[in-house]
């Protein structure tokens, strides 16, 4: 029966699940979610699997050719599709594995049975079909997907931040981790997470992507003149954000 | 209006006075730096600092403040929200003085604002004399900021053992004898405290090549000068130069819901015009999508298009700008660079 509700469902490929985790944990400080949207599939958290959906959350990047039929499939379905969190959103660190010869990867993590799993370099679900929206970090904030929600319910723009890491950490009055020594990527890091890592003294690892606009060789030059190597300075960027450095270079060639 | 003298070891009982009616606000250190924070204990208090991360203009103008909440539906409606309460803000620096005088102007001209006026108006500012430069990069000489004439309630100098207190209104005269213990000032006080502001000048260097006087001027010649580019090939864009700025106000404004989209509230944020967002407008135009163009943005500010605005610079020479760019952009260099380059 319609209850006039958005029908909602979260889907996964690659990923932890950290961030439909960090869905349920949402739903305990805003109770009222369930009062917006009608959750008819999530996997994690409920037996149901209704497959009539307006919005799909799909957490986790695309490494198999099988993924692309189910991706798809929830594409055809749904009305607005939605990137949740940094594998869906960038390939994440499961697109650390493009660095490194496939066949050498797959023996690594499975062993003699590497030929029944065959998998491909990973990339974010908006590389196989359009996303409407996403939710960045690893994993997403809790506040911004409350906040996600609701924009979609009014039918505007999410509100996700281009600008870097920095404004918020400055608007929380951090002492600049620069400041004590440490590497931060915050100056080319897409804000939204309120600074968290930085605010307690842990450098900004790029979870949530570059900014749409970043200045990196700025930032390499920063980072040079901090004495790291380019093999130190690239395992900072690639972290999360191997996919997009991989497509940035095969551009500029 | 009278010159009265405070012992040292009579600070802490006067915070402790002032807290039972007021919110007092301080310097205090985090870290290795230091902040303007709710003194707690005035054993935190920290009237020795060098300089703060964000300037005292966030006790005015709080980084983030509710501005209305407002409900939807048949019968719309809108309520304005003006939070503020009785405060004492502690140990401000001449040049952030003189910001928050300009800051006055600012937000009572044109529209006035009711949320900064009416937190202002129930703030009471002490003062304090810098006796040495905060580090290298302060550059107040030169931007005339060294010492302050008014902007203050009370203005206190440190003559060692106690502090010279400078008072200049009836509400700071009250504040300091009724919650405090002072005494009029003898002519052997006077006495030493010219000899304490005489002898902290030459401790000050100048920093700029020219007069001060010549930004505005200097300026209007270097629209196209060769800087801009320079600097925007190093800025970032994150923003930190205007946001620990005294005398940056820009924000921006926006709604939050809750979730049955019935009510809301009404907030604003400080804001950048380093950011790329900030110069775009509807249909995609970014009239300033160049880092350059942002960052000659903010040397014009600075030293022109505030001046023209309400007759002052925008730049009180705290150096906190300089101190908070990661790639080292100096806007002292960049000042004398347009002197020197013309």
């Amino acid at each position: 029966m319609d209850n006039g509700k958005p029908k909602v469902a979260f889907f996964d490929f690659a990923c932890c699940e950290g961030c439909q985790l960090t869905v349920i944990d949402s739903l305990q400080t805003h109770l009222d979610l369930l009062d917006a949207i009608e959750i008819v599939q999530f996997r994690e958290a409920m037996s149901e699997k209704g497959e009539n959906y307006q919005i799909a959350f799909i957490e986790g990047s695309c490494t198999r050719q099988e993924d692309e039929e189910r991706l798809h499939k929830i594409r055809d379905q749904a009305d607005i599709v939605v990137a949740l969190g940094a594998c869906a959103h960038l390939g994440g660190i499961n697109a650390l594995k493009n660095l490194h010869p496939l066949e050498d990867v797959r023996k690594w993590v499975y062993g003699d049975k590497a030929a029944w799993y065959d998998t491909y370099p990973a990339r974010p679900i908006g590389a196989v079909i359009e996303v409407d929206a996403f939710i960045p970090g690893c994993p997403i904030d809790r506040e911004e997907f409350v906040r996600v929600v609701k924009a979609l319910l009014l039918g505007t723009k999410p509100p996700i931040p281009d600008y870097p890491v920095c404004v918020e950490c400055k608007l929380k009055e951090n002492v600049c981790l620069f400041d004590l020594g440490k590497i931060c990527l915050g100056p080319v890091t897409r804000a939204g997470c309120n600074a968290i890592c930085p605010s307690y003294g842990a450098a900004c690892e790029g979870c949530r992507g570059l900014i749409p606009n970043p200045n990196e060789n700025a930032m390499k030059d920063v980072l040079a003149k901090a004495g790291l190597t380019v093999e130190e300075i690239m395992s900072r960027f690639t972290m999360f954000n191997t996919y997009q450095l991989q497509e940035r270079m095969a551009e500029e060639e | 209006m009278s010159l009265w003298i405070l012992d040292k070891g009579a600070v802490a009982p006067l915070v402790n006075a002032l807290r039972a009616d007021y919110r007092v606000i301080g310097p205090q250190a985090k870290g290795p730096k230091f902040v303007f924070d709710p003194i707690e204990d005035p054993a935190q208090l920290r009237l020795d600092y060098n300089t703060t991360i964000l300037p005292p203009k966030k006790v005015l103008q709080p980084p983030e403040e509710r501005l209305a909440t407002f409900s939807m539906g048949s019968e719309p409606r809108v309520a304005p929200v003006v939070e503020a309460e009785p405060t004492v803000l502690l140990g401000v620096h001449t040049c952030d003085l003189h910001a928050i005088q300009l800051l006055d102007k600012v937000f009572s001209t044109d529209y006035p604002d009711a949320h900064y006026l009416e937190r202002r108006q129930q703030t009471i500012i002490f003062s304090i004399e810098c006796l040495e430069p905060c580090d290298e990069h302060s550059f107040c000489k030169s931007m005339g900021t060294l010492t302050a004439g008014e902007g203050y309630d009370v203005h206190l100098t440190d003559l060692g053992l106690a502090y010279a207190a400078d008072v200049a209104t009836e509400a700071g005269k009250a504040l300091l004898t009724r919650y405090g213990t002072v005494r009029e000032a003898t002519d052997a006080d006077v006495r030493r405290l010219n000899e304490v502001m005489g002898a902290k000048w030459p401790r000050f260097t100048y920093r700029l090549n020219f007069d001060a006087a010549e930004l505005p001027a200097l300026l209007s010649m270097a629209y196209d000068h060769p800087l801009w580019d320079e600097l925007g090939e190093r800025c970032y864009a994150c923003g930190a130069c205007t946001i620990v700025c005294p005398t940056c106000y820009c924000f921006n404004v926006f709604d939050e819901t809750n979730m049955a989209l019935t009510e809301g509230e009404r907030w604003r944020r400080w804001d950048s015009c380093q950011l790329d967002e900030f110069a775009r407008v509807a249909g995609g135009e970014n009239f300033r999508a160049a880092r350059a163009a942002r960052q000659r943005h903010r040397f014009m500010r600075k030293g022109k298009y505030i001046y023209e605005k309400i007759g002052e610079l925008g730049c009180v020479g705290c150096g906190r700008c300089i101190r908070a760019c990661i790639p080292k952009i100096n806007i002292v260099d960049g000042f004398n660079t347009i002197h020197g380059g013309g």
